[in-house]
This record gives C-alpha cells, sequence and structure tokens, in this order.
C-alpha cells in the first residue's frame, strides 16, 4: 500500500504524471497484473489533470477551444480502447507497453534542446489560436493553431493509448502539438494536461466497472501522485531539464527492456 | 474574433479552476479518510463507501468541468463549441452506459 503511494510520488515527481513509471512499478515489481496496474494507473491521470490544470487556470495558458475540439478525438480514443481493451491478453498490452516506452524515450531525447520561438507577434491567431503572456520574454505572444487533421489524429491515438497503457498521453499529443500544430509548449502542455482528465475519464469507468480498480491501492496511489506533484514542481523547478529529461529516458529504455524479455 | 471574448474565455479558464481545486479536494479528503479507515481495520463497510465515493468524485470532476463548460459556451452564444461539448458529453454517456451495463 505505501508502495503506491511511493510509486505516485516517483513518478510525479519525474514529472509526467508520472503512468509511464507508475505501471512497470505496480505491475513488474509490486506484482499486480498489467490491466489493474494501467487502470489504477490512469485514475492518477485524472487526479493529475484536475490539479495541474487547477494550478494553471486563470493563466490564458490553456487553450480552452483547441482542447475542447481535440478532446472530441482523444475521449473517442479512450472509449475505443476502453471498450476493446478487456479482450486483449496481458502479453500483448505488455510488448504494447514496451513499444511506447521506447517511442517515448526517443522522443524525449530528440527533444533534449528543444525551445518554441515565436518570433512575429502581430500576427492574427485565427478562431483556435491565442495569446498568452511568456514570462521568460515577457511580452505578449500571438500564435496560430495549423494542421488540424494531425492534432485531431494524435489525439484518437493518444487517447487509445492511454486506456491501454494507462498513461496520460501528454508525451505524445505535445511534441506533435509543438512540432507540426504551431502552438507553443507552455501552452500545448497546459492544454494536455487539462485534456488527459477527460481522456482518461472516457476509459476508467468501463475498467472500474471490470473490477480493475482496487479503491484502497488507487487511494494510495492518487495521494501519493497529489502529493508527489507538489514535490515534482518544486524539484522541477530546480533541476536541469535537460539531465532530468535523460534520465528519464534512459529509465524508459531499462523499463521496455525488462518488458520485452518479460514477453518473449 | 479572439480579442472580443477574451476575458470570457478567462472567465471560463477561472471558474474551471474553483471547480477542479474542489473536486481535487472533495476526493481527496474522501480517499484519504477511507483509506485511513481502511488500514485501521475497523469501519470496513464505511470505508469501502468513502473510497468509492472517492474515486466517484474524481471521475465526476472532469466530466463536470465539460458540462460547465457547454453551459459557458451557450451562455457566450458560441455554438460550434456548444456542439463540440456535446460531442464529448456523449462519449462520456457511452463510457458510463457501457460501464453500468457491465457492473
Amino acid at each position: 500500500m505505501a508502495s503506491g503511494a511511493i510509486a505516485g510520488c516517483l513518478g510525479a515527481l519525474l514529472g509526467l504524471g508520472g503512468g509511464v513509471f507508475l505501471v512497470p512499478f505496480l505491475n513488474a515489481w509490486f506484482g499486480l497484473d498489467f490491466k489493474t496496474a494501467a487502470a489504477i494507473s490512469l485514475v492518477t491521470v485524472i487526479a493529475t489533470s484536475s490539479a495541474v490544470s487547477a494550478g494553471t487556470a486563470g493563466r490564458n495558458l490553456i487553450n480552452l477551444r483547441l482542447g475542447m475540439l481535440l478532446e472530441v478525438a482523444s475521449a473517442a480514443g479512450g472509449v475505443a480502447a476502453g471498450i476493446t481493451v478487456s479482450h486483449l491478453s496481458d502479453i500483448t498490452l505488455e510488448r504494447g507497453f514496451a513499444a511506447v516506452a521506447a517511442l517515448i524515450a526517443v522522443l524525449m531525447l530528440t527533444r533534449l534542446e528543444r525551445r518554441n520561438v515565436i518570433a512575429d507577434t502581430t500576427v492574427d491567431p485565427g478562431p483556435l489560436g491565442g495569446r498568452f503572456h511568456d514570462e521568460e520574454s515577457g511580452c505578449d505572444v500571438v500564435y496560430r493553431v495549423r494542421r488540424l487533421p494531425v492534432a485531431l489524429g494524435a489525439s484518437f491515438l493518444a487517447g487509445n493509448i492511454s486506456a491501454a497503457f494507462g498513461i496520460g498521453g501528454g508525451i505524445l499529443k505535445v511534441p506533435v502539438l509543438t512540432a507540426w500544430c504551431g502552438v507553443p509548449m507552455r501552452v500545448s502542455a497546459a492544454t494536455s494536461s487539462l485534456m488527459i482528465g477527460v481522456t482518461a475519464v472516457a476509459s476508467v469507468p468501463i475498467q472500474y466497472a471490470n473490477g480493475y480498480i482496487n479503491p484502497p491501492l488507487a487511494a494510495a496511489a492518487v495521494l501519493g501522485v497529489l502529493v508527489g506533484s507538489r514535490a515534482g514542481l518544486w524539484f522541477g523547478a530546480r533541476a536541469r531539464a535537460k539531465w532530468l529529461k535523460l534520465l528519464m529516458a534512459l529509465v524508459l529504455v531499462l523499463v521496455s527492456i525488462i518488458y520485452l524479455r518479460r514477453t518473449l | 474574433m479572439i480579442d472580443d471574448d477574451s476575458p470570457s474565455l478567462v472567465r471560463l479558464e477561472v471558474r474551471l479552476g474553483h471547480l477542479l481545486v474542489t473536486g481535487v479536494i472533495a476526493s481527496a479528503t474522501l480517499l484519504a479518510t477511507g483509506l485511513g479507515l481502511w488500514l485501521s481495520g475497523s469501519h470496513t463497510t464505511a470505508a469501502a463507501w468513502l473510497l468509492n465515493a472517492g474515486l466517484i468524485a474524481l471521475m465526476a470532476t472532469p466530466i463536470l468541468r465539460v458540462f460547465v463548460s457547454f453551459a459557458e459556451y451557450v451562455a457566450m452564444k458560441q455554438w460550434f463549441f456548444v456542439g463540440v461539448t456535446v460531442l464529448v458529453l456523449l462519449e462520456l454517456t457511452v463510457t458510463v452506459v457501457v460501464a453500468l451495463s457491465r457492473h
């Protein structure tokens, strides 16, 4: 039980809501079966989403219009995976998880040095774009949303992966939104944090009804994540983002290898 | 277009922020109390009830968030986004219906 809380803290400390770390911890180390571990992790994703978004709300960083539009796709992905996941074997899911962990590690490594720069502030933001005050440059920043179908597709996929593997899906959406759709990093992250709650809720009730969620363990994990995300904010503000990402990528590669070995 | 309704969008964001804080505090309180009772080994029925109530409160928070957005977009007469929130609500209804049918 305490391990659930520790896993929650550890995951949140490393950022990302921590599902991708919480699942292997509960599954491979703590001995829960994969679906139970993923479902509990997904419950903590809801808590993370609400807690983080409550903190960023009001600073104009969350793009409510874009978020709501993408939620149509991510929730559809969540519902679809929520219904089908009980028909998949744990081996299939574990192999899939190994692939997703490896993919996230690669994404993280390619984005070590990435910073988003917005040059022109006179552009018309368009119906989905927005404007926010950037603390780093000290001025107002305007952005437009491009390639909406790509963003919708990525959100649907993120919804699928989120429900099947118990992760938030932000790690897949944020790179797509920043790299291809013109959304600044901080806005992508804030919008994604808000979205993952609804994405998770699109499948958690089904997993709850299927009996994959053990209430005391889920409670311990949720409380752990809520405490851990506070600690994570404190630690994240003091640590070098680059080294943190490198460390996380290494852990994910390790997780991926462990899962591949288990299933081969 | 953005400049005209920016203040109401910010207001919506603040309102949703309050809703999320309330949801997190309510579910965390229920879960912590439930977990405490469960660990103490006494009052197991009460513990199970509190834990389940906490989980349901947690799940209800994002759903309520979509409801509030829907109401606000109606008030703003932004019909496209009213349609979008309705779609999300329909998807969440499918989940809840499937969940209840399997319960």
